[in-house]
C-alpha cells in the first residue's frame, strides 16, 4: 500500500499525466455511445410488468358492443355532417348530443399567439359525473376535432359519444369521468389541462366553468381511418420528454395486445419482429421525439401535470372495428378506475423499444452522463494545463528541480476568460428571444442572416478580443475550460430531465472538447473553424431540416408555437446551452495566443 | 322572504304540522310517541328521491329514569353516559346534482357531507372535560354504528362558533356548560354495515312498515344518498320536556339503474329493436339508431325501484300520518294496490297512501302519455324542482406538492334577494392556509370585494394536535357569482405519519354553508363535495434503496478513505515487526524469560527485547 501510494504521488508530478485527460474524455464519449448501442440486447433490457397490482389490466369482461354499434353509426352520421362546418357550429350540434345523454357540459374559448399567427379556438367538454363517488377524483377521455396531421377524427368523435353514453349506463365508476372534446389536438387540450390546474393565463385562455376531482389519468383517441384497423399505435411521449406512467402503457399493450388481440405498435414502427435494429430503431426514434420536446398529441399536455396519458391510434388494414377499439378503451378505463392510489408504482423514466422490452433510468442514464463527463474531465485538464508554465520557458527550471518541489503553477489571468464565457451565455438570449418572437414571415430571413452572422461572429469576437486584451495561451485555455464547465454541468443536470435531449446535444458538442487554438498555425485553425461551422447548431438545425425534408421556415414555427403554448424547453437547451459552448470553442480556435504576454510565477 | 315560501309548501311535513324547525310549539309532538313517513319525489333525468323519516319522542323524565319505549335504549345510555344534550350523526355518500335537482331535501337539514359527520352538544363544566366526553361519545358510537367514528381525535374536532345552532330547546343551560363540538371524516365509506345498526334503532327494526323498503344493495346503489341521525330535546310551551330522536335516509335513485334485476346487473347493450331511437332522423334504419334515451323511463313501481314490496305498515306507528306519499302532478296517474286509500293534497303536487297494517302495498307510475310530443311535455310529469337559494362549488387551484390554493364559487340565483351565509371549513393541519391571502371577488368584477366578507373567524391548526378551523360570514349579492380563495401550504409529514395509500391523497372535509335569514337563523344547509389534496409523498421504498446504498458507500468508499486519512506510513523497517518475524520474536522472548526462570539469571542470552502489544505497522498520529 504505502509503496502504491509513494507511486502515486510520483505519478501525479509526472508531467506525462497530463496527457491522459484527452484519451480519457474520449473513451467517456465512446464508451457512452456504445452503452446506447448495447441497450436494445436481451442483457440490458428488461421485458416489461405490471407493477401496480390494483390495475388488473384484461381481468375484465367488456360489454361494449350489440345494438351500441347502432347508436355509434347515427353519431357518425351526425359527425360527418359537421365535417367543414366551424369549431361553434361543430360544438353546438356535439354539445346537444352530449346534453342529451344526461351529462354536464361547459365550454372554454382559447387564443394563442405565436410566431405571428393566431390560434384560437373552443373547447367542449362533459362530466359524467360517477354516479355513488363525490368529485374528488376523474379520469379524461379526449377526442380531438383533427388529429395532429390534421386529419378529421371521423370515428374517433362518434366512438367517444357512444363510449360517454355507454359509461353512463355502469355504476361502478369510482372517478368521475370527463369527455373532452377539442377542436385540435395541441392547443385544445393545452388550454384545457392549464386551465384546469389553474395555470393559465385569464387573458387568452378563459377559466373552465365546471370542474371536477385530482386528474388520475387520460385516454386519447385518434381515429381517423374509415376503414377497419389491424393494431393500434400508442403515442406517449409528452411535452419535454416527459413520459406517462409505463404502467399505463403496459395496461393498454395488455388489453390491447392481450385481451383483444389487436398488434400494439410504439414509435410509428408499424413492423416490428423484435430483433435488435427493430429495437434499436424504436428506441432512437423514442429518443429523437424525446429531445424534440415537441407534443405529439393531445395527451401531451396533460403529462407535464402528473397526469398519465396516452392517445391511442388504430392503424392498417384488418378486422377490428371501432367496437373493438371501444372496447380496449372500456377496458383501460376499468383498469383506470380501479386505482385507489394515483399511478405512482411504475417506470417515469424508460426508454421503450419494443411493446414489452423497455429500459429503465438505472440502465440508460450512464450513457448521457459518460458524454457529459467528457467536457468536465476537458474542463479540469485544461484548467490544470492553463496552471502549468509553458512548456518551453519552464523546460530548464524543471530539469534541475525534478523531484523536490512540486511542479510550478502560474498564476491564472481569471478575468478575460470569465468576461468571454459571460459574455457568450448573455449573448445566447438573442437568438432565443428572436427566433421565438419573429413572426413566421421573418423566420427564413431571419434564419439566414442569423446563420451568415454565426459564421462570422468568432472571427469578429477572435479579432476583437486579440486587438484589445492580446489574450494568452492560457487565457483561452481557461475561456474553453469555464464554457466545457458550464457545458459539462448543464448536461449532466440535464439527463436527469430529459435523457435523449442531454445525449443528442452532448454529441453534437463533443468535438468541441478536442479543438483549441493553434498558435502556430493559421491554416489549421482555419480549417478546425470550418468543421466546427458543420456542427454549429444553425446549420445543424438546417442540415435536419433538409434532411427530414422539412421547411426550415415550418420547423422554427414549430418550435416558437412549442415554446409559447406547451412551454417546451428545447429551445432553450439550443440555444443557451449549446450555442455558447460552441461560439466560445469558434473563439479560441481563431485565437492568436501572444506568446510573449505572460507573467510566469512559480510558487 | 319570497325566497322561503316554496320550501315550507315543497316540504311535505309542514302540512302535518310537525316540522323539523321543532322549536315552534307544536301540541302533537309530545302526544305522538312515533310516526314515520316516505316521501317519494320524482325528479328530473329519470331520478326518485326517496325521504325515508322516522321519529320518536321520549318524556325526559322517562329517559332519566330508563324507561325507554321507542327510544333506542343503545343509543339512550350512550347519550346519558356521555352528558350529550343534542345530537347530530350524518352518514353521506355521492352528491347532490342541486343544477338538476334543485332545493335539497328538507332544506339541507339533515344531510352531511361525504363520508360522516358528528356535532354534539355536551354538557361540561370545563373544556378538558367536554374533550373526555366527546372522546366517550365517538368511541361509544363508533361501536354502535360499525364507523371508525373513534378517528374522530382532536385533529378533526372542531369548535364551530357561528355555523350551528341548537335545533333543541335547552332551556335552564348557560353558554358555559354546554359545548359544541365538530368532528368529520371525509374518507369513511358508508355502506351496508352502517345500515344495519341504523335500522335496529327503529321500533320495528325494518320488519314492517316503510323500512322494509330499505335494502342495501339499492341504498348503496344510489347516486346520492344520507343517513341522519338528531336527537333534541324539545320543550313546547306549558308541557314536559320530550326528547325527540328523529332518523332520516334521503336517497336518490336512478330509475334507470333501480330497475334492473338484481341477477342480472351488468348494463349490457339491449337488443337492436328495444332501443328508444329518435325516428325522425333521416339516417334511421334498423342498424342506426340515434338514441332517445332522455325521453324513457319515466315509469316505475315500488317494487322495481326497491327490489321489494312494502310490507303493511309499522303497528306502533302513529296512524294520523299516512306512511307514503308522493309528489307528482296530481293530473298525472299513479296505480296502487287494493286497499290503499289514496288522498291527494291540496297544493296540487301531492298525494298520500293510507295503508292497511298487514297488506302489501304496491304502487305503479306508468309512462306518461305522450299526448305532448315537445320537450316541455317531460316537465310537466314531475313536480318542477325549486331552485335552491346558492349554488356552490369547490375546487383546488394550482398543482405542485409545495403550494395549492381553494377556490369556492358561489352563486346565487335569486334575481333580487341577497344571501347571508357563514361558510365553514374544518381543514386537517397539513394544510396551513395563509389566510391573509383570502379574497372574496365578484365575477365580473376586477380586484377583490372588502364588503362580501362581514366576519371571519379563525382558528389556526397546530400541528399533529388540532384543525384549522375558518367560519366566514359572507353575503352574496343577488344575481351573482362570488369567487372566494385562498391559499395554503401543505406540509410535509413524518414517515410513519403517512397512510398505506400515501398517493392516493388526503380528503379534505366538506366546506358547511349555513345560510341565514333575516332574524340570523339557518334557513338552508349545503355541503361542497370533498377533494382530495396530494401532500408531498416519498417513495417509500426510497428509505429501503437509500439505507443500503449509504451503507455500501459508508463500508466502500468511506472506510477506505477515512484508512488513508488517519494513518501514518512508515518504511518498513522503521516500525516494528509484522507478522511471522513478530510472533517468532514474541515466542523467543517468552523462552527466554522461561528458561532465565529455570536455568536461572543470565543464563543463555543477553537482553531479550520486549515486543510491544501495539497493532502493527500504523501508529495513530
Amino acid at each position: 500500500m504505502p509503496r502504491l501510494l509513494s507511486s502515486a504521488l510520483a505519478l501525479r508530478r509526472d508531467p506525462r499525466i497530463l496527457k491522459i485527460p484527452p484519451y480519457i474524455s474520449l473513451l467517456c464519449i465512446l464508451v457512452g455511445t456504445v452503452w446506447l448501442f448495447l441497450l436494445p440486447l436481451d442483457e440490458y433490457s428488461r421485458r416489461t410488468y405490471i407493477s401496480e397490482n390494483a390495475l388488473l389490466p384484461g381481468q375484465v369482461h367488456t360489454y361494449f358492443g350489440g345494438s351500441d354499434q347502432n347508436v355509434l353509426r347515427a353519431y357518425k352520421q351526425e359527425v360527418n355532417a359537421l365535417v367543414g362546418k366551424s369549431n361553434v357550429e361543430i360544438n353546438d350540434q356535439l354539445e346537444s348530443i352530449v346534453k342529451g345523454l344526461g351529462l354536464k357540459t361547459a365550454r372554454q374559448n382559447f387564443t394563442y399567439h405565436a410566431a405571428g399567427r393566431t390560434y384560437e379556438g373552443e373547447n367542449l367538454y362533459a362530466i359524467l359525473q360517477a354516479p355513488r363517488g363525490d368529485a374528488t377524483e376523474a379520469i379524461v377521455l379526449v377526442a380531438a376535432w383533427e388529429n395532429v396531421k390534421h386529419e378529421v377524427n371521423r370515428n374517433g368523435m362518434p366512438l367517444v359519444l357512444t363510449l360517454a353514453r355507454y359509461f353512463k349506463r355502469w355504476s361502478l365508476w369510482s372517478k368521475d369521468i370527463i369527455i373532452l372534446l377539442s377542436p385540435d389536438s395541441i392547443y385544445g387540450p393545452q388550454a384545457w389541462v392549464d386551465a384546469y390546474h389553474d395555470a393559465h393565463d385569464s387573458s387568452h385562455v378563459s377559466s373552465l366553468p365546471l370542474k371536477s376531482g385530482a386528474l388520475q389519468g387520460a385516454i386519447a383517441i385518434d381515429y381517423s381511418q374509415e376503414h377497419r384497423f389491424e393494431s393500434v399505435h400508442i403515442v406517449y411521449d409528452g411535452v419535454n420528454g416527459q413520459l406517462p406512467n409505463l404502467d399505463l402503457i403496459n395496461s393498454v399493450v395488455n388489453i390491447a395486445g392481450g385481451q383483444m388481440g389487436m398488434g400494439v405498435a410504439l414509435q410509428e414502427m408499424w413492423q416490428h419482429n423484435n430483433k435488435y435494429p427493430q429495437r434499436l430503431r424504436t428506441m432512437l426514434r423514442g429518443m429523437l421525439k424525446q429531445g424534440l420536446g415537441l407534443a405529439s398529441g393531445p395527451h401531451s399536455s396533460f403529462i407535464p401535470y402528473h397526469v398519465d396519458a396516452v392517445t391511442l391510434r388504430p392503424f392498417g388494414e384488418g378486422w377490428q372495428d371501432e367496437m373493438a377499439m371501444g372496447r380496449v378503451v372500456e377496458g383501460t378505463f376499468r383498469s383506470l378506475n380501479n386505482l385507489l392510489e394515483h399511478l405512482h408504482q411504475s417506470f417515469f423514466f424508460y426508454l421503450l423499444m419494443h411493446r414489452e422490452r423497455f429500459v429503465s433510468i438505472g440502465t440508460y442514464l450512464p450513457s448521457a452522463m459518460l458524454v457529459a463527463a467528457n467536457f468536465t474531465i476537458m474542463a479540469i485538464f485544461l484548467w490544470m494545463k492553463s496552471g502549468q508554465p509553458e512548456p518551453a520557458s519552464t523546460a530548464p527550471s524543471s530539469a534541475e528541480s525534478e523531484k523536490s518541489a512540486p511542479p510550478p503553477t502560474v498564476e491564472r489571468d481569471l478575468f478575460l476568460p470569465l468576461g468571454v464565457v459571460t459574455l457568450c451565455q448573455f449573448a445566447s438570449a438573442i437568438p432565443l428571444y428572436l427566433f421565438n418572437q419573429a413572426p413566421e414571415s421573418a423566420l427564413t430571413p431571419l434564419f439566414t442572416t442569423f446563420l451568415l452572422i454565426n459564421t462570422a461572429l468568432p472571427f469578429a469576437l477572435s479579432q476583437f478580443l486579440t486587438s484589445f486584451y492580446a489574450p494568452s495561451l492560457q487565457q483561452y485555455h481557461l475561456i474553453k475550460s469555464f464554457s466545457l464547465l458550464l457545458l459539462g454541468m448543464f448536461l449532466s443536470a440535464l439527463a436527469t430531465l430529459n435523457f435523449s435531449l442531454a445525449m443528442i446535444i452532448g454529441l453534437l458538442a463533443a468535438p468541441l472538447s478536442f479543438v483549441g487554438p493553434f498558435p502556430n498555425s493559421p491554416v489549421a485553425s482555419i480549417i478546425c473553424f470550418v468543421l466546427l461551422n458543420i456542427i454549429s447548431p444553425p446549420a445543424v438545425l438546417f442540415a435536419s431540416a433538409l434532411y427530414w425534408g422539412l421547411d426550415v421556415t415550418s420547423v422554427l414555427r414549430e418550435a416558437a408555437v412549442a415554446w409559447h403554448v406547451t412551454g417546451t424547453y428545447s429551445a432553450v437547451v439550443v440555444w443557451c446551452v449549446w450555442w455558447p459552448a460552441w461560439l466560445a470553442a469558434s473563439v479560441s480556435v481563431l485565437g492568436r495566443p501572444e506568446a510573449g504576454h505572460k507573467k510566469v510565477k512559480t510558487a | 322572504m319570497r325566497q322561503f315560501l316554496p320550501f315550507f309548501s315543497l316540504s311535505l311535513l309542514s302540512f302535518l304540522s310537525t316540522t323539523c324547525g321543532a322549536t315552534s310549539t307544536t301540541s302533537d309532538t309530545a302526544a305522538a310517541d312515533y310516526h314515520e313517513q316516505l316521501v317519494l319525489r320524482p325528479l328530473p333525468q329519470s331520478a326518485l328521491l326517496a325521504s325515508f323519516n322516522f321519529r320518536s319522542n321520549i318524556t325526559v323524565s322517562e329517559f332519566e329514569a330508563h324507561n325507554f319505549r321507542f327510544f333506542p335504549r343503545s343509543l339512550g345510555q350512550i347519550l346519558q353516559h356521555a352528558g350529550t344534550r343534542e345530537l347530530h350523526l350524518r352518514f353521506g355518500l355521492g352528491r347532490w346534482d342541486s343544477e338538476s335537482w334543485g332545493a335539497r331535501p328538507w332544506d339541507g337539514a339533515r344531510e352531511g357531507g361525504t363520508g360522516v359527520e358528528l356535532w354534539a352538544w355536551l354538557e361540561a363544566q370545563s373544556d378538558e372535560e367536554a374533550d373526555h366526553k366527546w372522546l366517550t361519545l365517538t368511541n361509544a358510537l363508533s361501536g354502535l354504528f360499525c364507523a371508525s367514528l373513534n378517528f374522530i381525535d382532536g385533529t378533526r374536532t372542531t369548535r364551530p362558533v357561528m355555523s350551528f345552532q341548537p335545533e333543541g330547546d335547552h332551556p335552564n343551560t348557560t353558554a358555559t356548560d354546554t359545548h359544541l363540538l365538530y368532528g368529520v371524516l371525509p374518507h369513511e365509506v358508508v355502506c351496508t354495515e352502517n345500515l344495519t345498526p341504523f335500522l335496529k334503532l327503529l321500533p320495528c327494526k325494518g320488519k314492517a312498515g316503510i323500512a322494509t323498503l330499505l335494502d342495501g344493495h339499492k341504498l348503496f346503489d344510489a347516486s346520492w344518498q344520507s343517513m341522519a341521525i338528531d336527537v333534541r330535546p324539545i320543550c313546547p310551551a306549558g308541557g314536559e320536556c320530550v326528547l325527540q330522536i328523529e332518523l332520516t335516509i334521503d336517497m336518490v335513485l336512478d330509475i334507470d339503474r333501480s330497475k334492473r334485476p338484481r341477477d342480472n346487473p351488468i348494463p349490457r347493450p339491449p337488443p337492436g329493436h328495444e332501443l328508444p331511437c329518435n325516428t325522425s332522423k333521416p339516417y334511421h334504419s334498423h342498424d342506426t339508431c340515434f338514441p332517445a334515451d332522455h325521453e324513457a323511463n319515466q315509469d316505475w313501481t315500488l317494487s322495481q325501484i326497491f327490489g321489494r314490496s312494502m310490507k303493511g305498515t309499522c303497528p306502533l306507528t302513529d296512524s294520523k300520518v299516512p306512511p307514503v306519499c308522493l309528489q307528482v302532478p296530481n293530473s298525472r296517474a299513479v296505480y296502487h294496490s287494493d286497499g290503499v286509500l289514496e288522498k291527494k293534497n291540496l297544493d296540487r303536487i301531492s298525494r298520500c297512501f293510507e295503508i292497511k297494517p298487514d297488506a302489501d302495498f304496491e304502487i305503479v307510475l306508468p309512462n306518461p302519455r305522450d299526448d305532448q310530443e315537445n320537450n316541455q311535455g317531460a316537465i310537466t310529469h314531475i313536480v318542477k324542482p325549486e331552485t335552491p337559494l346558492l349554488y356552490a362549488e369547490r375546487s383546488f387551484t394550482g398543482h405542485g406538492q409545495e403550494r395549492g390554493g381553494m377556490q369556492t364559487i358561489l352563486r346565487n340565483p335569486s334575481p333580487d334577494t341577497a344571501v347571508e351565509f357563514i361558510y365553514m371549513e374544518s381543514l386537517p393541519w397539513f394544510m396551513r392556509i395563509y389566510l391573509h391571502t383570502m379574497s372574496a371577488r365578484i365575477d365580473g368584477q376586477s380586484g377583490k370585494d372588502e364588503s362580501l366578507v362581514k366576519e371571519v373567524y379563525y382558528r389556526p391548526a397546530v400541528d399533529r394536535a388540532r384543525a384549522t378551523q375558518l367560519e366566514v360570514r359572507m353575503r352574496v349579492p343577488p344575481a351573482s357569482t362570488v369567487f372566494l380563495t385562498y391559499d395554503f401550504e401543505k406540509s410535509i409529514l413524518r414517515y410513519t405519519e403517512y397512510p398505506p395509500d400515501a398517493n392516493r391523497g388526503f380528503d379534505v372535509a366538506a366546506a358547511v354553508i349555513t345560510i341565514l335569514n333575516s332574524a340570523n337563523e339557518a334557513v338552508y344547509n349545503l355541503r361542497t363535495t370533498t377533494l382530495l389534496c396530494s401532500l408531498p409523498t416519498p417513495d417509500f421504498s426510497m428509505p429501503y434503496n437509500v439505507i443500503i446504498f449509504t451503507s455500501t458507500a459508508i463500508a466502500l468508499a468511506f472506510g477506505g478513505m477515512f484508512n488513508i486519512l488517519v494513518r501514518r506510513f512508515v518504511a518498513a523497517d522503521e516500525g516494528p515487526e509484522v507478522g511471522l518475524a513478530a510472533v517468532k520474536a514474541k515466542l523467543k522472548g517468552r523462552l527466554a524469560v522461561l528458561a532465565k526462570r529455570f536455568g536461572g539469571a543470565g543464563a543463555k542470552k543477553g537482553v531479550v527485547e520486549e515486543v510491544k502489544p501495539v497493532p502493527v505497522a500504523d501508529v495513530k498520529e
